[in-house]
């Protein structure tokens, strides 16, 4: 069995995001949030272990996407992409004019983009109210962002779901935008991805609505801690266990850089069906710290750990 | 099980949250969703088939809910929920915070939900934050002494890019629909408070109110301030927070830690990760599924729940105060 686990790198910090404290996210400062400067840390983490990226799709890291992608050497870093975008969303929504206006400001940009598939399924879902239609242009839109942004050539193995989207689903039982979600992205060969903080719910919903794990990415919290691991760390390791056919990616393995990374990779590396990490990181010496030990111990046998 | 019927009115972002979390709970069951916008309606009548969508409160009569969350924007707080009391749609009432755009209209939904209703509850969610819990459980215990002063803030860079002059602000004001946690807050630790210096800045444009000041005062003699601003540089996520002096020590909390010093040069840190966060569904913030679970625990077992229309009464009477000091100023 291989027990080779995908490296990535988070893009939280990308976005002044620490989950520890906002104090800390301001003390970082702006360097950060600089595509050039994060692009480089992507690049770093790459040349010192990672795999691949895993970023929300935003005008940041869409940036940052640009710049690697004009080193060919990068061209096929894996990319794990989550849509929407959400906390801009949430953020803007006020001076948007609310949810409606949220929607007129991406209907323009998606006509701006002159992708006319993603025109044409946004205006029969205007026309009809066809959720599945709105969510097909918006999501052929991202795709083609994304592209776009990355060349032609990039490596886009999975588009995931963000969690604020994939949890409001979940909690609503919108089982017919989980499917429609996965028939799609898998139809413009893309892994389907579901971002979650709730991964035992989201495994029991998916059981009862008969939906197949296989080739399904899921990211979910996982610390030993239990920081985000909703409704408990066992759960979690329970639901992880049950499902060795499914995509599963760590995040927040660090618990927001509350943990030390020996202790945060002891607990990961020894989870039963994790296929992959995701860690995000701020300087320069933590990346190649962090990629160095996380390829010595994730890309060895289980024996070895 | 008896099953709490819901009804939730206005699906911006805070009716979807609140409705997803309540279909979550076992002893709720979602009936309807009231939204005025006529292609969100359509949207949720395609989406949610066995959920009655409805485009004005006075329909929710027919369907008779136990419980409706008003989470339309602030005017209209005032109306919805009047409609809902005097129609006698229903007795059980969670309001977004705050509960109404002036003290004058909350006063009147007290008087409302007094003669008419039962539980009711307004969303001033920090109540629910670990953190601010765990400070509140210190001051209790007397931990920091005799309590010296306080400094609170509410920050955010909601607003910070706004063009100067957007005409597109939200109507209420920073204190209203920032400051107003911050107060809340300050009331659940310190009790009544009194105003006696205040100034409101207009940054984005004139008459808006972007920056807020306040210097008040308990009823027992203490003495803070509070500051609120949505247009603060690297505030991606709103923060609320409060230093509080006592002559035993120095504690500082906010949504993510509270540090605790002592005069003894003893420090103690406190993260989110340290006090128990994790609830059955995580969506948006634990403080969200622990706010909706007390109010509905409060239905089903028949009493009161914190912070109430009566205590965000005095939150509203703060704001009041703020604008009369800063006017005369």
């Amino acid at each position: 069995m291989n027990d080779e686990k995908v490296l990535l790198v988070g893009d939280n910090p990308f976005h002044g995001v620490s989950h520890l404290s906002q104090e800390r996210a301001t003390s970082r400062g702006e360097k950060l949030t600089n595509p050039s400067y994060a692009a480089e840390l992507v690049i770093t983490s790459v040349e010192n272990g990672a795999d691949g990226f895993m970023f929300t799709v935003s005008e940041t890291t869409l940036s940052i996407l640009r710049i690697i992608s004009r080193r060919e050497e990068y061209n096929q870093l894996q990319l794990y992409a989550i849509v929407p975008y959400t906390y801009e969303f949430v953020r803007s929504a006020p001076l948007a004019g609310g949810i409606p206006g949220l929607a007129r400001k991406l209907a323009k940009e998606i006509a701006s983009s002159r992708n006319w598939r993603a025109v044409v399924n946004g205006v029969t879902g205007i026309i009809t109210t066809t959720p599945t239609a709105l969510l097909r242009s918006y999501l052929i839109y991202e795709v083609f962002r994304l592209k776009s942004a990355a060349g032609k050539r990039a490596n886009l193995v999975s588009l995931l779901l963000h969690e604020l989207v994939t949890d409001m689903a979940l909690a609503l039982n919108m089982d017919w935008l989980f499917r429609m979600y996965i028939d799609f992205v898998s139809s413009v060969r893309i892994k389907p991805g579901f971002e979650t903080r709730n991964f035992p719910c989201l495994v029991q919903k998916f059981k009862e609505w008969g939906i197949d794990f296989n080739g399904i990415v899921m990211a979910a919290p996982f610390n030993s801690i239990g920081f985000q691991m909703c409704p408990s760390r066992e759960k979690c390791e329970e639901a992880l266990a049950e499902i060795p056919e499914a995509e599963v990616i760590a995040f927040s393995i660090l618990a927001a850089g509350y943990l030390k990374l020996p202790e945060a990779i002891e607990y990961v590396v020894n989870l039963p069906n994790l296929k992959g990490v995701a860690v995000g990181a701020s300087k320069e010496c933590h990346v190649r710290q962090t990629f160095n030990v996380l390829k010595k111990r994730c890309k060895c046998s289980g024996l070895e750990l | 099980m008896m099953k709490v019927k819901v009804a939730v009115v206005g699906l911006g972002k805070m009716g979807l949250l609140h409705a997803s979390l309540l279909n979550v709970l076992p002893n709720v069951e979602l009936i309807a969703l009231c939204e005025k916008n006529s292609f969100i309606r359509r949207f949720c009548k395609k989406t949610f088939k066995d959920i009655n969508v409805v485009a004005n409160v006075k329909e929710l009569s027919d369907i008779d809910p136990d419980a409706i969350y008003v989470t339309t924007p602030i005017f209209s707080h005032f109306p919805v929920i009047k409609a809902i009391y005097t129609e006698e749609i229903a007795h059980n009432i969670f309001v977004e915070k705050p509960l109404a755009s002036s003290y004058t209209k909350a006063m009147e939904l007290c008087n409302l939900a007094r003669d008419q209703g039962r539980v009711n509850m307004v969303g001033y969610n920090r109540r629910f934050t670990v953190t601010f819990r765990k400070a509140k459980e210190i001051l209790d215990e007397g931990t920091l002494g005799e309590l010296v002063f306080f400094e609170g803030y509410a920050y955010s860079s909601d607003l910070l890019e706004v063009e100067v002059n957007s005409k597109s602000l939200p109507r209420d004001g920073v204190l209203r629909d920032l400051g107003c946690h911050v107060i809340d807050l300050a009331f659940w630790f310190f009790g009544e408070l009194k105003v006696e210096i205040a100034e409101i800045k207009s940054i984005i444009s004139e008459g808006s109110e972007d920056f807020v000041y306040l210097r008040i005062k308990t009823l027992e003699g203490l003495e803070g301030e509070i500051k609120s601003s949505w247009c603060m540089k690297n505030y991606r996520l709103p923060e609320i927070g409060l230093i509080i002096r006592g002559s035993k020590g120095i504690m500082k909390v906010n949504d993510d830690k509270l540090e605790l010093k002592l005069s003894n040069d003893k420090t103690v840190t406190w993260y989110r990760h340290d006090l128990g966060d994790n609830v059955p569904f995580l969506l948006g913030g634990a403080e969200y599924f622990r706010e909706d679970e007390a109010f509905i625990r409060a239905i089903l077992e028949g009493h009161n729940v914190e912070p109430s229309f009566q205590t965000a009464l005095k939150v509203e009477q703060v704001i009041a105060q703020v604008k009369e000091t800063a006017r005369k100023k």
